[in-house]
């Protein structure tokens, strides 16, 4: 337990100088780079004395370091500071239903892939060089590095266009709320699932094979036990674990296809958020989502490291890949 | 080697159809534009939203009644283009990190890896398009080098790893005892024992880079019009989608095709590769 404290408190340590290096690093690129706030609120037409009016109002007129270490004063006392574009609207009364939003969508996925990609992989990997593993290692291989927007436009096309069953576009009608319009749901996390799925089935396909080559499950058999027996018993504890690391690395591709997906299907989520904020150059917006996303992202790395080890105490933490 | 290659193609059928399709792609980012009719921009107004096969557009038209074969044909020229040099640089930049790193070891290998966590909180795809997007300039060479950044925690892992593995081998010892330059041990010692992995993981880079380049140019931070560009082909037709399918749906399947062909190139090259070592 006392190491397990110890990865926590290095990992947000350097959770912590990664933050601060990339939300600096982020502040200078928008600084050095043509493109102006304030001309894009007012338009092209606007005279020059408007906009310089409007960036002393913002406070934009203040030399960088100035506006970069006061928006890191306000964010460590949990104030995001105020959306530019969006005239002032505090970014705190935006993002929230946002980031639920998307975990609430990146959750759904999660519940769909984790399981469907682990109970394949093990049936491939069980079933190895048969038809069962021919078929499911053909379709991890297509889904591995197929684009999110590209399976969500085959399931729109399939259950949108003909079949009418669901709808194309992911909007909840003002006043409601996501929990009363599930179905739009259904599809932006199937568009996930597919490249999760490709990925992780193969990994557990690997893992599950390697270990029914192992002395202690060929020990088994020769034994004589049931090769049901073994498999439950004895081979599935051990080719699932290394599985739980290879679905933490992911999680990565994960928040990218989210951004992908929600833009495809107009769903009200962070990613989308960070997309119309990169589009309309809104600093204390880019910044607050790529925050978000950096945070939930390694701590759910740091998540599946510790319940790695926690399961299997001989392994030696030393941090996630890819 | 010829003959072993064959007795592999033998041995998995699929990977020649994988091969064939990317070929053909190959051919037709090559000669394509040379034998459609249309050209990307042209717009036939009177033809807006035509079907598959009507006055004379094979695959339809979108909204502005541009030629959907025609720009699907362009496009895979940009999108091999653009691929192919991420996964080419994405490596060679791989290989010279991960070797420095790998090779010294001690604090710039420390360094190297605090480095590398920094660049590996953030999902390649969300960097690479906050990093487009403010930069607000998506050429084929600023698109390169953003997505090769992007995917170097991945390659210059992979070719750490295997300088790890070859480092404590003797050849490397008596090189050294030689009096041989550290490059000279690095590149000209080390690397040509690496090739295998290191190929593996550039095909599959590939893939990879297909795809990121395609998610790109949907999220509108790729390459910029008139371009043409099938990720940005798809976004641009989806709210006609229920009017014109085959405005969206071609160029998804020419997505598909492609990164599905590539897949199977690259598991095909390291079932090679490894099972040849």
């Amino acid at each position: 337990m006392n190491r397990t404290l110890t990865i926590i408190v290095k990992r947000l340590g350097s959770l912590l100088v990664t933050l601060a290096v990339m939300s600096f690093i982020i502040f200078m690129l928008v600084e050095i780079m043509p493109g102006d706030v304030a001309q894009m609120i007012l338009g092209q037409s606007a005279t020059p004395e408007a906009v310089s009016a409007l960036r002393e109002a913002r406070g934009l007129n203040d030399p960088v370091l100035q506006r970069y270490f006061r928006w890191v004063g306000g964010v460590v006392t949990g104030d995001l500071g105020d959306s530019i574009y969006m005239q002032g609207v505090s970014i705190n009364s935006i993002l929230w239903r946002r980031v639920g939003h998307s975990m609430v969508l990146a959750l759904t996925a999660f519940l769909i892939f984790v399981p469907t990609s682990m109970f394949f992989g093990v049936l491939a990997g069980v079933k190895e060089n048969k038809t069962t593993d021919s078929i499911v290692s053909f379709f991890g291989l297509a889904t591995m590095a197929l684009p999110e927007f590209v399976s969500g436009v085959f399931l729109i096309t399939i259950f949108g266009v003909q079949l009418k069953w669901l709808p194309i576009v992911s909007v909840i009608p003002i006043g409601e709320s996501l929990l009363s319009n599930l179905e739009i749901l259904i599809m932006p996390a199937l568009s996930v699932t597919f490249v999760m799925f490709g990925y992780i089935s193969r990994m557990q396909r690997s893992s599950m094979i390697q270990v029914m080559h192992s002395d202690y499950v060929r020990a088994a058999v020769l034994k004589g036990m049931p090769r049901k027996y073994v498999i439950y018993r004895h081979a599935l504890k051990n080719a699932l674990l290394p599985t739980i690391t290879i679905i933490g690395m992911n999680m990565g591709w994960l928040f990218g296809g989210l951004v992908v997906v929600e833009t495809l299907f107009g769903f009200p989520g962070m990613g989308s958020l960070l997309m119309t904020a990169i589009k309309t150059r809104d600093v204390p917006l880019i910044e607050a989502c790529v925050l978000l996303i950096t945070v939930i992202f390694s701590l759910s790395t740091m998540f599946t490291d510790i319940l790695y080890s926690y399961l299997n105490p001989r392994v030696r933490l030393q941090g996630g890949q890819k | 080697m010829m003959k072993y290659l064959l007795y592999q193609l033998k041995k998995y059928p699929l990977a020649i159809v994988g091969i064939a399709v990317l070929l053909l792609w190959v051919i037709v980012a090559i000669f394509g534009p040379m034998m459609v009719s249309h050209t990307h921009t042209a717009m036939d107004s009177t033809n807006q939203m035509a079907g598959p096969g009507t006055a004379g557009h094979l695959l339809g038209t979108d909204s502005m009644g541009r030629d959907i074969l025609s720009r699907i044909v362009y496009g895979s020229r940009s999108i091999l283009t653009v691929a192919l040099m991420t996964s080419i640089f994405s490596t060679v930049l791989g290989i010279l990190l991960g070797f420095m790193a790998g090779y010294f070891g001690g604090k710039t290998d420390a360094a190297f890896l605090r480095a590398m966590d920094i660049l590996m909180a953030i999902p390649p795809l969300v960097l690479s398009m906050v990093v487009l997007g403010i930069i607000g300039d998506s050429s084929i060479l600023t698109l390169t080098l953003i997505v090769s950044i992007a995917f170097i925690p991945a390659t210059a892992r992979v070719s750490r790893g295997v300088l790890l593995t070859e480092k404590s081998q003797e050849y490397v010892s008596a090189a050294r005892i030689r009096g041989e330059s550290h490059l000279y041990i690095m590149f000209v010692e080390i690397l040509p024992n690496t090739t295998g992995p290191i190929l593996v993981e550039a095909t599959a880079r590939f893939a990879y880079s297909i795809m990121m380049v395609a998610s790109l140019g949907f999220l509108g931070v790729g390459l910029q019009p008139p371009t043409p560009d099938w990720g940005m082909m798809v976004i641009e037709n989806k709210p006609i989608i229920s009017q014109a399918p085959w405005a969206v749906l071609f160029p998804a399947l020419a997505i598909a095709s492609l990164v599905i062909a590539i897949s199977i190139f690259s598991d095909f090259v390291s079932k090679v590769l490894i099972h040849e070592r």
